[in-house]
C-alpha cells in the first residue's frame, strides 16, 4: 500500500513536471518589441539587398523565423504574397481576398497600417505555429523600400489574447522615439 | 570595284536600348519579375549596345559613340549590380542605386542638349529619357510610387528609340524616308 502511494505521488510529480516543461516560457514567446524590431530589421535588409533578398524570407529555418513568430513579405500593389516561411502555398498568390474567421480582410488592413509613416498594428485570427488552432494575432506591418518596386510591405505578429491596440501603439511610439532609438 | 555597303551601328544600339528599357518598365509597373531584365540587360542592352557604340567611332558620330557605349555600360553595370546583391558582392542598397541613377541623370542632361541638334525624334526620346531618370531618382529618394509612373513614361521612351531604329531600317529597305524623324530643335 505504502509502495503504491509512493509510486502514485511520483507519477503525479512526473506528470506535473512534464506539463510544466511543455508550457511555453517567456523566452519562447515573441513580444511586441521583438516584433517591431524584427520587422524593421527585415525592412532594412530588403532596402539593402533589394529583390534578391526575397528568397531568404521563405526559409523555414532562417533568421526571419524566431520564437513563436515569423516575418512575411507581400506586395500590396500587385496583390501578391512574396514570401511566407510557413505557408509556401500562399507564395505568389493573391492576398487581398484572404479573410479570417470573422470575415475580416486581413491584408487590406495590413496594407493600410503598413502605409502609415511608423507602420501600424492589425488584429485578426490566424493559426499559431505549432498550436494547430486559431489564435488572436496582432501583426505589425511597415513598408519596405526596394529599388524598382512599389507597395512592398513586411509584417510579423504576436499571439496574445489580452494585449490591447492602445498598448501596442504605445510600444510603437516608444520604439519610434528617435531620442531613445536612433532611426534604422 | 564598288564600295562595300556598311550597316549603321545605331540600329543595334537603338534596338538594345529600346528593348531592355522596355522590359525593365514591364517589371517596374509590376507585370514581370527581374530575371529577364538581368539577362537581356547584360546581353542586348549591355554587350550589344556597347559594341554598337564602339562601332560608331568609325562612322565619325561622336554622339552615337558616347551614347550607345555609355548606356551599354549602364546596362552591364546595373545588371551586375543586381547579380552582386544576390551573391553578397559589394551590396548596393536602394540609396546606392538611387545615387547611381542620379549620376546617369546628369550624363543624360548633356546628351539631351546634343540630341536637340540631331532630330526632333531624338530630342523627344532624350527628353522622355531624362524625365524617366528624374522620376526614378525621386522613386529612390522618398517617392517609391513614382516607380510605376516612371515605368509607363519610360515605355514611351523605349518606343521612341524603336521608332528611330525603324526609321533607319525602313529608309534603307524602302529606298525612301517612310518614318520621318523631323528637323533638329536647335538649328
Amino acid at each position: 500500500m505504502k509502495l503504491a502511494r509512493t509510486i502514485g505521488w511520483a507519477g503525479l510529480a512526473f506528470a506535473c513536471g512534464a506539463a510544466f516543461a511543455a508550457m511555453p516560457t517567456e523566452t519562447d514567446v515573441a513580444n511586441a518589441e521583438d516584433v517591431v524590431n524584427k520587422v524593421r530589421a527585415a525592412a532594412r535588409y530588403l532596402h539593402d539587398k533589394g529583390a534578391s533578398a526575397y528568397a531568404d524570407f521563405n526559409q523555414k529555418d532562417g533568421r526571419w523565423v524566431w520564437k513563436d513568430s515569423y516575418v512575411f513579405v507581400y506586395d500590396c500593389r500587385k496583390d501578391r504574397m512574396i514570401a511566407h516561411p510557413l505557408r509556401p502555398d500562399l507564395v505568389g498568390k493573391p492576398i487581398m481576398q484572404i479573410t479570417d474567421n470573422s470575415g475580416k480582410y486581413i491584408f487590406k488592413d495590413l496594407c493600410k497600417a503598413g502605409n502609415e509613416p511608423r507602420g501600424g498594428w492589425v488584429e485578426y485570427s490566424w493559426p499559431k505555429p505549432g498550436a494547430g488552432r486559431l489564435s488572436r494575432k496582432v501583426s505589425y506591418a511597415t513598408a519596405a523600400d526596394i529599388s524598382f518596386a512599389a507597395g512592398i510591405q513586411v509584417s510579423a505578429g504576436i499571439y496574445d489574447e489580452g494585449i490591447t491596440l492602445p498598448e501596442l501603439s504605445k510600444v510603437l511610439e516608444r520604439l519610434s522615439d528617435p531620442a531613445k532609438y536612433p532611426a534604422l | 570595284m564598288a564600295e562595300q555597303k556598311l550597316g549603321n551601328p545605331a540600329v543595334v544600339g537603338l534596338a538594345g536600348f529600346g528593348l531592355t528599357t522596355m522590359v525593365l518598365q514591364f517589371h517596374n509597373v509590376g507585370w514581370m519579375g527581374l530575371g529577364p531584365v538581368v539577362w537581356l540587360g547584360l546581353i542586348f542592352g549591355g554587350l550589344a549596345q556597347m559594341i554598337a557604340g564602339l562601332q560608331e567611332m568609325k562612322t565619325g558620330n561622336n554622339f552615337g559613340y558616347c551614347a550607345f557605349t555609355g548606356y551599354g555600360c549602364f546596362w552591364i553595370a546595373l545588371t551586375l549590380l543586381l547579380v552582386g546583391n544576390h551573391y553578397n558582392i559589394y551590396i548596393s542598397s536602394k540609396t546606392d542605386v538611387g545615387w547611381f541613377l542620379v549620376a546617369w541623370t546628369l550624363f543624360t542632361v548633356i546628351l539631351w542638349v546634343g540630341a536637340m541638334r540631331v532630330s526632333s525624334a531624338l530630342a523627344i526620346t532624350f527628353t522622355l529619357l531624362l524625365i524617366g531618370f528624374i522620376l526614378l531618382d525621386l522613386a529612390h529618394f522618398g517617392y517609391p510610387d513614382l516607380t510605376v509612373v516612371a515605368g509607363y513614361e519610360l515605355m514611351v521612351t523605349a518606343a521612341m528609340a524603336w521608332y528611330i531604329m525603324a526609321h533607319i531600317i525602313y529608309a534603307d529597305l524602302f529606298g525612301r524616308d517612310v518614318l520621318p524623324v523631323g528637323k533638329p530643335w536647335i538649328g
